[in-house]
């Protein structure tokens, strides 16, 4: 098994014959290119961490700010489980009519810094004089709004169109960064109007009173847990005792594949290096009279030399040892001396 | 003059306010007295002393008493204060996977590798978790907390604590002491048990010797482990993932340096800081309740169930095992993860029925198959009770 690794790492990282870079090398770059490319697609098409979550457009006797006065509000939320500062976002409101309104948060705010999984509440008052949270974005309360917001990048992260509201309810994801938008604003618990909290409120640990009533004695989570330790362990065992040998033939079979692949690839890098050594031998010929090309042979030449050299004399001393009898006679019996040192000195030891 | 004496006496009266010999209570006493008896157990009986040692001392610290109201912000309760700071590992739960981190750096696989099946009596030991959740949920704990008592029958101080953090972090400092001093006692719990479910021929089988583990087979094995485990329970990462990560430091054999302190010098400050401040954590006043009586006697009880059915399970395997591939049930202990004090135990008992039947190599498979279990059955109870 030893073997089939070590011919399997040997195949994978002998170095090319492009020279330069190394199989091993040019396989980790490839690796490194395919994750990087594909975090940057991740990137292109994953959710952002902020999201907008619920909005008002009319506010009669809702929530108040800082001033005393009920005004239309929009809450964003950080839905990752790290802090995110939203200072440079965007927060932009069209409501059918003129310009839309694009609101830049300010930077220097130790506020926008929005804790995971907490909310952030922009007033939707058109007095940014009032500080960071106050925009110059107005909601229209009769007709409908639409609201967008943009990251410091001045990408869109997240839009909404909320429609026409009654007084004092408000358009907000079912629950904290849920992709289903309701109107809220009735008695209901799940539907109460949420400034700045959590859009459901979490009175009880579900998961635990399931166990309390259905599972009192226990039983249930017995059967259940041990069921799982034993399927982990089982399937452990079953992958050492049986699937081994096949996930080794795997790998070589990869090893092969890689490696075949690879072939084409170091071809082209060959030839590439080959094309640039030529450019450069021709732009150097007039000046230095081909000393570029005449140093690499003679290097290339030299380090082959040098290794033949090596050899030769490994064989010479070799046949002069074995010719000449010069080999030491030496008899057999090893002598070990006992020695008192610090390592094995008593009184130097930790415990008795 | 008069008055000035006076003030002096004042001054007097208001440090001995200070003092902890003002504000001691019978509870601090009896701590105390428990922190002494954990270290003459560890210096005297020589039961696991480096963890009895900093716990012991722990306690010490924990119980000496002073005055809360005067502000000094010494507690390891009061946030802020220095010892608060250094418990943040214990209630953050980051202590217990660099634990882990290390166990995996120094624990050989080999046994386990070379005979798989071990891997369920570690599976079957887990019995006794669950059995001291059913005892504790009849008693009339709350699930989360009948959860994070019952891991004390996982024998397993870091996933002890780790769990408690995470489900009842009031109840911590009870399950960790308790947890860490019945793993002091398996020399004292286990072999009665042990003696009492087995024959006189059982203890005298003698098992095969394990074939020689490839290098390949080493490698592979925390990979292996950590894909499989994990995707499984993903709840158990923390602990599972250091194990294996660890353990893949110490098989790789081209990571030396980092094995090396991961198994050295990082384990024994992280044993020294999670011990000392687990003791500090049982403080009279948090600790000295009904409940920490009552986790105590779960966690003996958690303790006989795992051993028990570690054994028992053994016999049942070995009815349906062909004759040369039996295994003797001494080694059923093992499978709690106490390591290797569990294995060490197993041979132990082993010796005094046979001198050379040495079961020490194959207790250690069961006994990492607890350590994986126990991992396991923690992330399992936190994915259904958090």
């Amino acid at each position: 098994m030893r073997n089939i690794i070590h011919k399997m790492m040997r195949k994978v990282f002998t170095p090319l014959p492009c020279g330069g870079a190394g199989g091993g090398s040019f396989l980790l770059l490839l690796i490194l290119s395919l994750v990087g490319f594909t975090s940057c697609n991740n990137q292109e098409n994953g959710t952002s961490k902020v999201v907008l979550n619920e909005v008002l457009s009319l506010n009669k006797n809702n929530f108040q700010d800082d001033y005393g006065v009920h005004n239309a509000w929009i809450e964003v939320f950080n839905k990752s489980y790290g802090t995110v500062d939203i200072a440079g976002y965007k927060l932009a409101v069209y409501n059918g009519t003129g310009d839309t309104v694009i609101y830049n948060v300010p930077k220097g705010d130790v506020l926008t810094k929005i804790k995971p999984r907490q909310h952030a509440l922009f007033w939707a008052d058109g007095e940014p004089n009032r500080g960071t949270f106050h925009t110059i974005c107005t909601l229209d309360s009769i007709g409908g709004n639409w609201v967008g917001l943009y990251d410091n990048g001045g990408k869109l992260i997240d839009e909404i169109e909320v429609p026409t509201l009654e007084a004092d309810h408000s358009y907000a994801r079912l629950d904290d960064a849920n992709s289903k938008w309701v109107v809220k604003g009735g008695d209901n618990a799940s539907s109460y109007v949420t400034p700045s909290t959590n859009n459901m409120t979490i009175e009880k640990n579900e998961k635990q009173e399931k166990f309390a009533q259905q599972d009192a004695d226990g039983v249930g989570m017995a059967i259940t847990a041990m069921s799982v330790v034993f399927m982990g362990l089982i399937i452990l065992y079953i992958s050492f005792r049986l699937l081994l040998k096949p996930l080794l033939t795997f790998l070589q079979w990869i090893t092969n594949k890689v490696q075949l692949l690879l072939k084409p690839l170091a071809g082209f890098f060959q030839w590439t290096k080959n094309a640039i050594v030529c450019i450069f031998k021709r732009k150097d010929r007039n000046n230095k009279n081909n000393l570029t090309e005449t140093m690499t042979e003679n290097q290339s030449i030299s380090k082959t030399e040098s290794k033949e050299e090596e050899v030769y004399a490994a064989i010479a001393m070799a046949l002069h040892e074995e010719m000449n009898n010069v080999h030491d006679i030496e008899s057999g019996i090893l002598t070990i001396n006992r020695c008192t040192s610090a390592w094995n000195a008593k009184h130097l030891m930790l415990r008795k | 003059m008069g008055e000035f004496i006076n003030f002096l006496g004042n001054n007097l009266a208001d440090f001995w306010t200070y003092t902890g010999f003002a504000n001691a209570t019978p509870g601090h006493l009896i701590m105390i007295l428990v922190g002494l008896f954990f270290i003459y157990l560890a210096v005297a009986k020589e039961f696991e002393p480096m963890l009895l040692i900093p716990i012991g001392f722990g306690i010490l610290i924990g119980n000496i008493p002073f005055n809360t109201e005067a502000g000094l912000n010494v507690g390891i309760y009061e946030e802020g204060s220095v010892l608060n700071i250094l418990y943040q590992g214990v209630t953050s739960g980051w202590y217990p996977p660099l634990i882990f981190l290390g166990i995996g750096a120094m624990t050989d696989f080999s046994a386990l590798i070379s005979n798989p099946k071990l891997l369920l009596i570690g599976a079957a030991a887990q019995f006794g978790i669950f059995g001291a959740y059913m005892i504790a949920m009849a008693i009339g704990f709350e699930p989360s907390e009948a959860g994070a008592i019952a891991i004390i029958g996982g024998a397993d101080g870091p996933t002890a604590i780790f769990l408690s953090s995470k489900l009842a972090p009031s109840l911590m400092g009870a399950i960790a002491v308790s947890a860490y001093s019945y793993m002091a006692l398996v020399p004292v719990i286990q072999p009665p048990i042990m003696r009492m479910l087995t024959t006189e021929k059982e203890r005298l089988m003698r098992m095969p010797t394990p074939r020689k583990v490839s290098h390949t087979e080493k490698v592979i094995f925390p990979i292996v482990g950590l894909l499989l485990t994990c995707f499984l329970v993903p709840s158990g990462l923390p602990l599972l993932g250091m194990l294996f990560f660890g353990n893949l430091l110490k098989e790789s054999g081209v990571t030396r340096r980092l094995a090396e302190t991961a198994r050295g010098p990082l384990i024994d400050t992280i044993t020294i800081l999670l011990g000392v401040t687990v003791g500090a954590s049982t403080q009279a006043s948090e600790f000295l309740t009904m409940d920490s009586v009552l986790i105590f006697a779960l966690g003996a009880l958690s303790f006989i169930i795992a051993t028990t059915s570690g054994v028992l399970f053994v016999k049942l395997f070995n009815l349906i095992l062909p004759k040369h591939k039996r295994i003797n049930p001494l080694i059923g202990n093992a499978g709690v993860s106490a390591v290797p004090d569990s294995a060490r135990i197993s041979q132990n008992v082993g010796l005094e029925y046979d001198p050379t039947n040495y079961l020490l190599m194959h207790a250690m498979g069961p006994n990492v198959a607890g350590v994986i279990g126990s991992a396991v059955a923690a992330g399992i109870l936190l994915g259904f009770l958090m």
